[in-house]
């Protein structure tokens, strides 16, 4: 039976590789039991790794059921490749790296395999960011906070709010985003700097909406 | 296919630089270096000439820095997620034995 333990996280940042995912008090020993088969070792992976796992899932896909099978997925993928496993970077990076692969694989079975995935990420005219140049009054007020940047991030058009997790807030670079999306480097940069505009044109909404007595629940 | 963003060249004149140029260029500018455009001195002063686009790119630079803070997770899976993974190898695990 395999048991899901309570196990606080410790983080200590090292420089280098492992500065974005810096390793994690345990997880180097559970993942060699884990790997000689261990329950209970893989059960704290599990418990050590399903937020950021289920987040990142969330994210990409923007719906909780599809995000709780593919969390579900990546962890039985896990445990089939943990063996694999050679330590060149963070586990972190790889488990994610692994889920990113698997959501894009699912996303690609749902039809966006039809056309290429560079074109499909394209939002319509509709939902890409209007020029800024030339207006006034542009700039937003100051610090973000995260409840507001979450909901805005959540709006983006699909093919934005994928580029903008991988790079902006999981930290991938932009040869990786291409490699793993089948899309030019340039795609990538192009993409992220729309889905950055889109995003400051849905926080200044808010803030308008906010300055004009609108809840922000009711945003 | 979408073009690249175009090349930047060193001694190339940025305080000449039209707002568009300026525009078709950020994509390659965020992406290059520590993506800190407003600090970057080439553009000082075309920046200083241009205020709407210094806010852009300040905003840019807000969005992109807080997008960090989005690394540590808030969502937590259902209990169901790991009660379907234990009983998917536990049945994997008798399917070997027997």
């Amino acid at each position: 039976m395999y048991l899901e333990g309570n196990y606080g996280m410790q983080t200590k940042p090292t420089p280098g590789l492992f500065k974005r995912n810096p390793p994690i008090a345990g997880e180097a020993e559970a993942i060699e039991r884990a790997k000689n088969g261990d329950p209970d070792a893989f059960s704290k992976l599990y418990a050590l790794h399903k937020r950021r796992v289920y987040t990142l899932c969330l994210r990409m896909l923007g719906n909780v059921s599809e995000a709780e099978d593919m969390t579900q997925e990546a962890f039985l993928h896990l445990f089939r490749k943990l063996g694999s496993f050679r330590g060149e970077s963070a586990f972190s990076t790889w488990l994610h790296r692994l889920t990113v692969n698997l959501v894009l694989m699912h996303l690609r079975k749902k039809g966006l395999n039809l056309v290429s995935l560079e074109e499909t990420i394209n939002p319509s005219e509709d939902d890409a960011p209007k020029r800024d140049f030339g207006s006034r009054d542009t700039q937003l007020a100051g610090s973000v906070d995260r409840v507001t940047l979450e909901r805005a991030v959540a709006s983006l058009p699909p093919g934005y709010r994928m580029v903008f997790v991988l790079h902006d807030v999981e930290g991938f670079e932009h040869n990786e985003i291409a490699t793993m999306l089948e899309c030019s480097t340039g795609n990538s940069k192009s993409q992220l700097h729309k889905a950055r505009l889109k995003l400051r044109e849905l926080l200044r909404q808010q803030e308008l909406m906010a300055i004009a007595g609108f809840g922000k629940e009711g945003a | 296919m979408m073009a690249e963003s175009p090349t930047l060249y060193d001694g190339e004149n940025y305080d000449s630089m039209t707002v568009a140029q300026f525009e078709e260029r950020l994509p390659e500018l965020f992406a290059t270096g520590d993506g800190k455009v407003s600090e970057d001195a080439r553009f000082a002063n075309f920046l200083a000439a241009n205020p709407d686009c210094a806010a852009l790119v300040k905003d840019l630079e807000v969005i992109a820095a807080h997008a960090k803070s989005l690394f540590e997770p808030v969502h937590e899976p259902s209990d169901d997620v790991w009660a379907n993974i234990a009983s998917k190898l536990t049945a994997a695990e008798d399917e070997t034995v027997h």
